[in-house]
């Protein structure tokens, strides 16, 4: 008679939004796997129908408290790209810093916060904080840096509003950013340090075969632009998303899946990012990346941590480079809106986010996507928990539990993005009454 | 003797209770020694706001069931009172144990909580926006009084 037991995680801690897991595993395999994400709809792309396009980037600001930026960016490229919008070179690179301000508060809040109690066995960031101070005395210290180049350009760091169609409604002085380039400068050793106590950590390991998608720019790191690339070969630019990508709705997620087109799951964020554009990574990134040479051979979604870890450098330098060649751009260009669809695509903490926004000729906004990346990335968080579920099913169901959590964990899952997170149930369900 | 008031809060509705009076005590000005400041993200950014204060006011929205508008002073077990909307279960009780266990939670902390209904949009509703006069004096109140322990020698 066949054995079948259960595993349930009902509300998942350390991640953002509301969701859990339900695994059921008959005979030694699993019968069925579902990430549940029960986080209500949040109707987003139906009430910012209507509203004008001079609205947008700060009412997509809203979708998310740790990634705005990110909803900000993807935005106003749609809009650019929809009305011609020429963007100056210096608006061009004040974006990329902001990015590396949101890259680098969203990565160490992770990395400490999220991550790391569950390489050390703690049940919260605060017993982090007491058995590893100098660490996340460092972590906060490199996180205050990116807070405050998003105050610098956003104005605020919840919600920020300084981002309009063309720029940035107040465009910072050389100044206040050489303050800045000195301590990024600083920093830079600090987040060597910190990448290097990760590399101490009892991290997994669980390399599998997956697709990673990227975007990929000619001679930079991806933040703003580029191309849309896949480690298997996938190569489209942001208006050609429908065509490469399709959303689907499953039963037991309030967020759509996301495949690609005629294959299936894949990945996007941080490890996709590093994979795709090794090339493009900063010199001190790049060595960073080196010295782990054996967590990149094969793709690993609980190499994540070091990806976050090594665009924490990325991130630091990049804004080095943009404040040392640093003029205050003119202001935003004028523009008028036009009946037309823009497409954006940007690399938000967590991976490719694309937005089309649809405006009409007066430039209310007609219809609005919105594919975050934790959707996409789904059907790729099943898919590896459905490799990993049967190696520690042996172990005591609390041990298993937290396999299955950390795992999640690792791809960073923004819910309320998405739509929110977790609550894990593991059932083992077995006629014997064993289970 | 080094005294912070920090108001605690996001931009939205009532929630900015706490940016709110932060915005009106500077403007009203404190005795030499105390310095206001604002926090949008209690629950990473605290430990940064209370590095070398010696005592401390919070202040923050709160759902306690009260009167809408209600200004409290809250023991330390009340701190769940503490509106968190914060992502990742981010709060100001996991700001301040953040805090606690860097050694950077001051001796003195007084907590100031503002009964919040909901607002619209950006802006605090009617009964919080009249409630910031009354919180204002209670926070002055407060800080006179960690001024004269600290001057006194009381603990």
């Amino acid at each position: 008679m066949a054995e079948r037991r259960t595993i349930e995680v009902g509300a998942l801690a350390r991640v953002e939004g509301e969701g859990a897991l339900h695994v059921a595993i008959e005979d030694g395999a699993v019968a069925e796997l579902r990430l549940d994400i029960y986080e209500p709809p949040r109707f987003f792309e139906a009430f910012l129908r209507g509203r004008s396009v001079t609205e947008l980037p700060d009412l997509v600001a809203r979708i998310c408290g740790i990634c705005p930026v990110a909803y900000q960016m993807s935005t106003v490229h749609a809009l650019e790209s929809a009305f011609q919008v020429e963007v100056h070179p210096q608006v061009r690179a004040l974006r990329r810093l902001y990015y590396a301000g949101e890259w680098l508060e969203s990565h160490l809040l992770h990395m400490m916060f999220l991550a790391a109690p569950d390489y050390l066995g703690l049940d919260d960031g605060i017993a982090v904080a007491r058995d590893h101070r100098a660490e996340v005395e460092r972590a906060l210290r490199l996180r205050a840096l990116g807070n405050r180049i998003l105050v610098l350009l956003g104005g605020r760091p919840v919600n920020p509003v300084g981002v309009c169609i063309g720029g940035f409604h107040r465009a910072p002085s050389r100044q206040e950013l050489a303050d800045l380039g000195d301590e990024l400068r600083r920093a830079r050793g600090e987040a060597e340090a910190l990448l290097h106590w990760f590399r101490g950590l009892p991290v997994p390991v669980r390399p599998q075969p997956l697709e990673l998608v990227a975007l990929r720019h000619a001679d930079e790191y991806p933040m703003n632009e580029g191309r849309v690339v896949s480690s298997d070969g996938l190569d489209a630019v942001a208006h050609e998303f429908d065509q490469a990508f399709e959303e689907h709705q499953v039963p037991h997620s309030t967020a759509l899946h996301s495949r690609i087109r005629g294959r299936g799951a894949y990945l996007v964020g941080p490890l996709a990012r590093v994979w795709l554009n090794r090339e493009r990574l900063s010199p001190t990134a790049r060595a960073a990346l080196d010295s782990l040479g054996s967590r990149f051979a094969q793709p690993d979604p609980a190499a994540s941590v070091f990806a976050r870890g090594i665009e924490v450098l990325e991130a630091i330098d990049e804004a080095i480079r943009v404040i040392d060649a640093y003029e205050p751009p003119p202001p935003p260009p004028g523009w008028s809106p036009r009946a037309a669809t823009g497409h954006g695509a940007t690399e938000a903490p967590r991976g490719l986010l694309y937005i089309s926004v649809t405006s009409d000729a007066r430039g209310e906004v007609e219809e609005i996507r919105i594919v975050p990346p934790t959707a996409q990335n789904q059907a790729c968080i099943e898919q590896d928990l459905r490799g990993l579920v049967p190696t520690v099913l042996d172990r005591p169901h609390d041990e298993t539990r937290r396999a299955c959590e950390s795992a999640i964990r690792d791809y960073d899952p923004c819910i309320s993005c998405s739509v929110h997170f977790l609550d894990l149930t593991v059932e083992r369900r077995s006629p014997c009454g064993c289970g | 003797m080094r005294v912070r008031v920090i108001g605690v809060g996001t931009p939205h509705g009532d929630d900015a209770a706490g940016l709110a009076l932060a915005a009106r005590l500077q403007a009203a000005g404190l005795p030499e020694g105390v310095r206001v400041v604002s926090c949008q993200r209690p629950g990473v950014d605290l430990p940064d706001v209370l590095a070398g204060a010696d005592a401390a006011v919070l202040v923050d929205a709160m759902r306690s069931g009260r009167a809408p508008g209600s200004v409290a002073r809250l023991a330390p077990d009340a701190l769940p009172l503490l509106r968190s909307v914060s992502s990742h279960g981010l709060g100001v009780a996991n700001g301040l144990a953040l805090a606690e266990a860097l050694g950077r939670r001051p001796r003195r902390l007084a907590l100031v909580g503002i009964e919040g209904v909901g607002g619209e949009g950006d802006a605090l509703s009617p009964e919080v926006r009249g409630a910031l006069d009354v919180a204002a004096v209670l926070v002055r109140s407060l800080v006179d009084e960690l001024l004269a322990d600290a001057a006194s020698g009381r603990d």
